[in-house]
């Protein structure tokens, strides 16, 4: 056992002793975390906050439906709403030519007359209903089809996201669902008022009547609000451990151009011994880096306006999904380190199968949104195993058991690297490779 | 120098993977124990090959190599606590201090405690190297590095060690140290297996040679027997370019 406690010590001191690599090791992965944090914040949520999007608003209709529209997209905290530019009203032309040139992502132009033909083919619906109240019978009125439509155009940046530009859809396919319900309501009022002379409009104006709740069932918190912080800090710092196999390869692969490992694998000690001790203490450092990237996600994204990282409180079980999924990344740069000859083969293979694993196991896109193949393949990451687990341990409140399958996974995963770097060994001389 | 043979060398062959041309072409030899025991050829002739084989590094294709009676494919573990190995490169992490790297090294060969530190005081004092114990490697020097790497090779007082081209590169105090030392620790009763380029060297050290070239026995016995069996050569040398001729190697 001292043998493996000195390789350890050995270990340390090599890392120690390279501090300016040690402070990169903590600082990069935190400093590529909080920058990715950000910009997918920015971008996949950006019809949640900020108003900082800009929408060229033209509005050639001039009443209600024009009005309604510029105060729904400006009341939405989302949009900047633009209706002139240096004192300028907005044309088409010159908001088709902004968008073009990729200026403005949104341009909405509302053309003239659009509320007059809506509160005339309103008009006519009420008439016709209050027609089949008053004369039901042999009245051809009531099977006149009013086909009289507008067509709001909506100029999009042909860069922009299609989430964003379903998003937007939505939002002013309500506001016009909403003007119409409003317009039917007052003209309802004004054709009772001809027929019933008495009657009194009632004075409160209509208003939406559905809401909608959103609970997230998450164990004992509901308050667990899914977000892009929820996913994505747990993500990318899973992303940031598995990078550990340019490091850990780099040393094994020093080593073995050294020399040293050559000295070694003539001396009576195990190379296993060599691996786990090189495996120990690269899983402090990977264990000290999520831990890091965590404490960012939960108190300095927070700074800029980013949902804080919630953790949930099963703390035993976070550390052994950090010790489990620490273990999968420094199997498989093991593995890597021991089949890869050069620095070059392994920083290359390193970099592009943590990239593909990532993006297979679901950290850059979720894998709800993948098509039905890709998740199939999903499964098979283990980097969505991981990624899996914490997501059960910070927003489910999953016990430890509920996560064993993932743990299971990721050490079985270790095991399997393992044992394929030791039989390379065992089958390769280590000058050879 | 005993007549035990302590290395039993039969018929080795070593084909490298992708080469069709053998390294080593059945060697056969025998080393006596307490011999200081040279291989000489020239560069690609086979002598870090067959070190790298009697040290655990390569399998060999084929034939058998036994150490103190033990074969070397069945008994590695067992012989490598009897070997010390000191390679051609400087075999040390840069980073660590002297003492440090010796510390690990001589771990690595189940030595621990008080014995190791004396042990490592001793090989410091023997090669004059105390006031660089707490230096790191990466700011010795070449010649101080070479011993440090022969030291890490001794630790264990092995009965045999290898030693690939320990005095490259050095200067001549650092060489007459080293092969001082060589020659003290091979009069205590270690068997020494020795490579170099350096006829001269081996001629002085050695108690027999063994010229090898292009992965076969050319030569071997006493290099002063070597000379005075040819004497229409001059010394070792000459009868090394004799056997091998005067093409450059790759």
């Amino acid at each position: 056992m001292f043998k493996f406690f000195s390789a350890c010590r050995k270990e340390s001191l090599i890392l120690i002793r390279d501090l300016a690599g040690l402070v990169m090791l903590f600082i990069m992965p935190m400093i590529m975390v909080m920058i990715l944090a950000l910009v997918q914040e920015q971008g996949w949520s950006s019809l949640s906050k900020d108003p900082s999007i800009p929408v060229l608003l033209v509005d050639e209709d001039h009443d209600t439906l024009g009005a309604k529209i510029q105060d729904g997209l400006k009341s939405s905290n989302i949009f900047k709403i633009f209706t002139s530019i240096e004192g300028k009203p907005i044309t088409r032309e010159f908001a088709k030519e902004k968008i073009a040139k990729g200026s403005y992502n949104v341009a909405v132009i509302i053309p003239n007359g659009s509320t007059k033909i809506i509160r005339h083919k309103v008009q006519v619906m009420v008439t016709q209903i209050v027609s089949g109240i008053m004369m039901p019978v042999d009245n051809p009125f009531l099977d006149i089809q009013s086909n009289d439509s507008i067509n709001i155009i909506i100029y999009f940046d042909p860069g922009i996201k299609g989430t964003f530009k379903y998003a937007f859809m939505a939002t002013m396919k309500e506001y016009s669902m909403f003007i119409e319900s409003s317009m039917i309501f007052g003209s309802f009022n004004t054709e009772l008022k001809k027929m019933f002379p008495q009657y009194r409009p009632p004075k409160t104006e209509y208003k939406e009547s559905v809401f909608f709740t959103e609970i997230f069932p998450a164990g004992k918190d509901e308050k667990a609000v899914p977000s892009t912080t929820q996913h994505n800090i747990p993500a990318w710092a899973l992303f940031a451990m598995f990078f550990i196999v340019i490091p850990m390869t780099g040393s094994m692969i020093k080593e073995r151009d050294e020399g040293s490992m050559i000295r070694i694998y003539t001396m009576p000690v195990s190379y296993f011994i060599i691996f786990m001790a090189k495996v120990s203490v690269y899983a402090v450092v990977c264990i000290i880096q999520f831990i890091l990237m965590m404490l960012a996600g939960k108190f300095i994204l927070p700074l800029a306006g980013i949902p804080s990282l919630t953790i949930g409180s099963n703390y035993m079980g976070i550390l052994l999904m950090m010790i489990v999924s620490s273990l999968a990344a420094l199997g498989f740069s093991i593995a890597v380190g021991t089949i890869a000859r050069t620095h070059q083969q392994a920083a290359a293979f390193g970099v592009v199968s943590v990239v593909v694993l990532s993006a297979l196991g679901g950290l850059w896109v979720p894998v709800y949104l993948m098509p039905e193949f890709m998740r199939n393949l999903a499964t098979w990451s283990p980097l969505n195993w991981a990624h899996v687990g914490f997501i059960d341990l910070f927003l489910r409140d999953a016990t430890i058991v509920d996560v064993i399958p993932q743990m299971a996974k990721l050490l079985a995963f270790f095991i399997v690297m393992i044992s394929a770097a030791l039989f390379y060994r065992r089958i390769n001389s280590p000058i050879n490779s | 120098m005993s007549e035990k043979v302590i290395i039993e060398i039969r018929d080795l062959v070593k084909i490298y993977k992708g080469s069709d041309e053998p390294a080593i072409k059945g060697i056969s030899l025998d080393i006596f124990q307490g011999e200081i025991f040279g291989l000489l050829g020239p560069n690609g002739a086979g002598k870090t090959t067959t070190i790298s084989i009697l040290c655990g590094l390569f399998h060999a294709t084929s034939g058998s190599a036994r150490i103190d009676g033990m074969d070397i494919h069945s008994h590695l573990n067992e012989i490598k606590r009897i070997i010390g190995v000191v390679p051609q490169d400087v075999a040390l992490y840069p980073t660590l201090t002297a003492w440090e790297n010796l510390t690990f090294f001589g771990n690595m060969y189940g030595i621990r405690g008080i014995k190791l530190k004396e042990k490592i005081a001793e090989g410091l004092s023997v090669f004059g190297l105390e006031k660089h114990a707490n230096k790191k490697i990466a700011n010795c020097s070449g010649g101080i590095k070479r011993r440090i790497n022969l030291i890490a090779g001794l630790l264990h007082e092995p009965k045999v060690i290898f030693l690939d081209e320990p005095t490259v590169g050095i200067d001549v105090q650092s060489r007459v140290v080293i092969l001082d030392y060589l020659k003290e620790l091979n009069h205590k009763g270690t068997t020494v297996i020795y490579t170099s380029h350096y006829m001269e060297e081996a001629e002085k050290l050695c108690s027999r040679v063994v010229i090898i070239d292009r992965g076969t026995v050319v030569s071997m016995g006493n290099p002063r027997e070597l000379v005075a069996e040819h004497p229409e050569f001059k010394d070792l040398e000459n009868i090394f370019l004799h056997l091998t001729g005067k093409d450059l190697r790759d």
